[in-house]
């Protein structure tokens, strides 16, 4: 190496100025870039690729005014670091980050972007110029537990999850404390598979299951294999998750939570090119339509569908959270006093399961 | 009871395709030829099974087109490791990165769109009672793979063809020197395996699971290799060993969502028994200096006739 | 008219040179062939992939970072298959390389000490041996083939993270997520060129390479390890032990895998997460191969591959190709490089029928 130390930030410089040179113009009509890395596939049918239908919703809202590029199959740690800063120096000025496992790569590059806004997804580690945002998918569950608790002949759900991560405990126990408000004797059986994507794994999953006794599939993991075992075995039924599944069950998905990222990422650009951005941290839910229901299944009963539509409603005009005490905890304790609802911090930690889940293994 | 038939009908589900691309394999080493491109196979035999089931909606034809790719994508692997002599632990490994993401690419229009389930080779009737559903509640590839085990295990043992192609895995110079075509033996192993890894693959969307979803055979390919040697290349050893691979994989489920003593094993054990249970056997095998039981001795080296 | 293969009586020198660079460009231009055809800019996948990240300055430091493991493994596989040990298990040692020195890591969490970093590399290599020496008991001993041992025990490694972090070593702080604790400044690799990522194991890199190039051309050591891969039974009357050989090849390749192992969890990751794994033990074969085998060849075949993966992502913002294509080439590549190998021990040449026939 001859280089010396100068030369080589003189370089380094050089390559960050030139795509700014390549652009129209500086000023007004700069055209806003905007970054997307996702950590799987955008074909996943779940989880990635409803981040994906949000990048699109921004680029045919906003048209001509953004430009939109992604990176997909983005593994977690060194690679995304660099697959961030490629990005940024590639003139993003606004960067979506989708999944839990980019948080350390988001705080080492935005430190060395200042000029640059990142939004991280379900992450807990904000910056100066990284936002936070994440959904409340527990009250989708908790429209789901509440057709769970009705048609569950059985009175036992399964559910199929990725790692005992707080996210996905939270989305079980609103499963589990929707249902036992229909039904007092309704049961979540959980089933952590250890990964978020082996479609022939969460399908032995969901049979093992239905084998032992529940006749209701819930999932956190990316694709439709459970609830197309639900249809396959015949049972009552089981819930889209990330985007709308019925086209792989159509008679057996009740109703999907739909992740729509597209508002949200809407609203972060239109800041970023007002110049009023700011880094959130916001954790929106039905009432934002940041998640949003999937059609009812035809035989989900009208007075069922009525009271699901209660929860729904009553959790867009905040009426109604499903994570309010008394709740006790599946070894008899209380945890929550009556009357006193769950702060959003005890929610973002929640490691411990509700009364009526079945502690997982 | 009735739980008990209904693992057995799960495992078997879980069995088929590691069971499939495993015997072709298993012919494949047998024959001195190491292909650890089987799960890059398996993909493309996936992909091309789910696309023709999409657009045509016949099961029978997926299969036999999934089994053609991986046949196809097994040449490749043949011309480098056979006519160039190219090292097969590195082909092996590039066919399956190819594998992984030529599936991906052919896929990606794929996606969101499901098909339909092969449907059970018997009629319904015939599965109705719990007892009878273990039998004959099962579609075609079930039954193939094992019609399959007695296919080789005869062919390798009882017909002249096998014998040759043991020959030529156990001393290709002497095959080689009484006039058989080593060369040409292999290819046809390697693409015999290339079949039926294509095989199990197209038996995912068709059998487990109905969509694509890239990497969707999720590391099966690599157990149907290490099942291989855990059967110490031996067809029925290999039935046994699929179907214990394959209880071990479905057992970890039914324990999770029953509870009870098993479901205190960590999944992590779950997940390494497989291996570890390969590498166990591979040291007892040894042990009984049985040289009958080890693998083929020309296994993973190229041929090149010394004349 | 035909062409045969006839021996040569040396090993092409030319031919290991000029195939290498001959898959690279075969690569590019097949490659660029096959996405146009199937509706993709295939010149502009090309560029990308290959070209841009040497021409942009600013992708330089990202090519080093990403080479360096691959070179430090691919170096130590070089050796072991030079001497024909199989050892394709290197994905595992820089596995268990990387955990221990985790261990080490969060066992010293809060001091601060110059001897953490080398106790931690002491650490990595140490387990990266252990774990190879699996393999090479087995071979020596019970005559088990260790290219079938040392990929079973990949796969368990993996199983072993996840059971660490999800279980003993789990971050208190982390809520609840799989993954240790973020080192404390002690145990993470300094950065060598400030305003950079380039970490301490960029040059470690370099120095393993030229170090192991030295001993294998220059010392009894390296002369042994040729000797044993190329003539076995020319080994054994000159005295050479092959279980001895066998030992030395799995413990220098598992070392350096696990020193790998050390440097990417101490430099990126400062943290162990589920992720750790990313397969640089099966590229490194590839690595392996496409540098022939030689160290200081290892290290341009560990900058090509370094530079498909990020060239890979840049086409896929700039051109919208798709993530897969990477794959693609990475296997065209090698497919074309073990192709041409042949040319190095053969030459081709064309015949007349009727001579071809009496030959045969």
């Amino acid at each position: 190496m001859t280089l010396s130390r100068r030369t080589m930030i003189k370089i380094g410089g050089a390559a960050v100025a030139l795509p700014l040179l390549g652009s129209t113009a500086f000023g007004q009509a700069e055209k806003l870039k905007i970054g997307f890395i996702y950590v799987g596939s955008i074909n996943d049918n779940g989880y990635n690729y409803a981040h994906n239908q949000g990048r699109i919703f921004v680029q045919d809202q906003l048209g001509d005014a953004v430009e939109t590029v992604y990176v997909e199959n983005v593994p977690e740690g060194p690679d995304c670091e660099r697959v961030l800063r490629e990005l940024a120096q590639q003139g993003c000025k606004l960067i979506f980050a989708t999944s839990f496992g980019f948080g350390d790569s988001v705080i080492k590059v935005a430190a060395q972007f200042p000029d640059v806004a990142f939004e991280h997804a379900t992450g807990y580690m904000p910056a100066a110029n990284v936002g936070l945002y994440n959904a409340r998918f527990y009250e989708g569950r908790a429209v789901c537990g509440t057709i769970a608790g009705h048609m569950s002949k059985t009175g036992k759900a399964g559910y199929i999850g990725s790692f005992p991560i707080p996210e996905v405990v939270m989305g079980i126990n609103a499963l589990a404390l929707s249902g036992r408000r229909v039904n007092p004797n309704f049961t979540v059986k959980p089933v952590y598979i250890s990964t978020w994507n082996d479609p022939a794994k969460e399908a032995d999953a969901a049979r093992a299951m239905i084998d032992q006794g529940i006749d209701i599939v819930a999932q956190h993991t990316d694709g439709p294999a459970a609830l197309q075992v639900a249809a396959e075995r015949g049972i009552i039924g089981g819930f889209g998750q990330g985007a709308d599944m019925s086209a792989f069950a159509p008679d057996t998905q009740l109703t999907a939570i739909i992740d729509n990222w597209g508002p949200h990422y809407l609203a972060s650009a239109k800041a970023v090119i007002d110049g009023t951005w700011v880094p959130g941290n916001t954790w929106e839910g039905l009432k934002e339509e940041v998640v949003e229901m999937g059609p009812y299944n035809a035989k989900v009963p009208a007075d069922v569908v009525a009271d699901a539509e209660k929860v729904r409603t009553g959790q867009i005009d905040g009426s109604f959270h499903i994570f309010t005490g008394p709740i006790k905890d599946n070894t008899g304790v209380e945890r929550v006093a009556a009357g006193v609802v769950m702060t959003d911090g005890e929610l973002l930690s929640m490691d411990w399961y509700v009364e009526g889940v079945e502690q997982p293994a | 009871m009735d739980l008990t038939l209904a693992i057995i009908v799960t495992v078997v589900g879980a069995s088929t395709p590691i069971l499939i691309a495993a015997l072709g394999e298993l012919v494949v080493e047998r024959s001195g030829v190491l292909n650890l491109g089987v799960e890059g196979m398996m993909l493309i035999g996936a992909i091309a099974g789910f696309v023709v089931q999409f657009h045509t909606g016949n099961p029978y034809l997926a299969l036999l087109c999934g089994a053609a790719a991986g046949m196809a994508s097994s040449l490749i692997f043949g011309f480098l490791t056979l006519s160039l002599s190219a090292n097969q632990t590195a082909t092996g490994l590039a066919l399956t990165i190819f594998g992984t993401g030529f599936s991906a690419l052919a896929g990606s229009s794929y996606s969101a769109r499901p098909v339909s389930l092969m449907e059970p080779l018997f009629p319904a009737e015939l599965a109705a009672h719990p007892v009878w559903k273990v039998l004959f509640s099962y579609s075609f590839p079930v039954y193939f793979s094992f019609i399959m085990v007695v296919v080789i295990w005869y062919f390798l043992h009882k017909t002249r063809a096998g014998l040759i192609l043991r020959a030529v895995g156990e001393n290709d110079q002497s095959a080689h020197s009484i006039g058989y075509s080593v060369i040409g033996v292999r290819y046809m192993a390697v693409m015999f395996g290339g079949a039926m890894a294509g095989l199990a693959g197209a038996c995912f969307p068709l059998l487990l699971t109905p969509q694509w979803a890239e990497r969707m055979t999720a590391g099966r390919g690599w157990i149907a290799v290490a099942l291989v040697v855990f059967a110490s290349w031996k067809p029925f050893r290999l039935l046994a060993g699929a179907y214990l691979f394959g209880l071990v994989m479905t057992m970890e489920l039914y324990a999770k969502a029953g509870g009870g003593v098993l479901s205190i094993i960590p999944s992590e054990l779950w997940a390494a028994l497989p291996y570890i249970a390969t590498i166990v056997v591979l040291v007892l095998i040894s042990l009984r200096r049985d040289a009958s039981t080890n693998a083929p001795a020309c296994l993973g080296k190229p041929f090149l006739p010394s004349n | 008219m035909q062409f045969r293969l006839e021996k040569r009586q040396e090993p092409s020198k030319f031919m290991a040179y000029a195939t290498p660079v001959a898959a690279v460009a075969l690569t590019m231009i097949i490659g660029a062939i096959i996405f146009s055809l199937i509706g993709y800019d295939g010149v502009g996948a090309v560029r990308e992939i290959f070209l841009t990240p040497l021409t942009n300055s600013y992708k330089w430091q990202d090519l080093g970072v990403k080479a360096a493991p691959l070179i430090i493994i691919g170096v130590g596989l070089s050796i072991a298959y030079r001497a024909n040990v199989w050892n394709i298990g290197a994905e595992g040692q820089y596995i268990v390389g990387g955990l221990c020195a985790t261990g080490i890591a969060l066992l010293t969490w809060g001091m601060t000490g110059w001897w953490i970093l080398p106790l931690m590399m002491l650490a990595g290599m140490a387990g990266g041996m252990a774990y190879a020496s699996i393999p090479a008991l087995l071979r020596t001993k019970l005559k088990v083939n260790e290219i079938l041992t040392s990929l079973m025990l990949t796969y368990a490694s993996v199983q072993l993270i996840y059971f660490l972090i999800r279980g003993p070593w789990k971050d208190p702080m982390g809520i609840g997520f799989p993954q240790t604790r973020l080192f404390s400044e002690a145990a993470r690799l300094p950065t060598i060129i400030p305003g950079t990522i380039v970490h301490l194991g960029v040059p470690i890199a370099v120095l393993v390479a030229i170090i192991a190039w030295f001993i294998m051309s220059k010392s009894v050591f390296g002369y042994r390890m040729r000797v044993v891969g190329a003539a076995p039974h020319a080994a054994r009357y000159g005295g050479f032990s092959e279980n001895k050989t066998i030992w030395l090849a799995m413990l220098v390749s598992g070392g350096l895998a696990g020193l790998a192992g050390m440097l990417e969890i101490a430099g990126p990751f400062q943290r162990m997460v589920p992720g750790f794994p990313t397969n640089y033990g099966f590229t490194a074969i590839i690595v392996a191969f496409l540098g022939r085998l030689n160290p200081l060849g290892v290290i341009v075949a560990g900058v090509v591959l370094a530079i498909t993966f990020v060239g890979g992502e840049v086409a896929q913002t700039t051109i919208g190709l798709p993530n897969a294509a990477t794959g693609i080439f990475q296997a065209m590549m090698l497919f074309f490089l073990l192709a041409g190998d042949i040319l190095i021990k053969y030459r081709v040449r064309r015949v007349m029928p009727q001579t071809s026939t009496e030959v045969a």
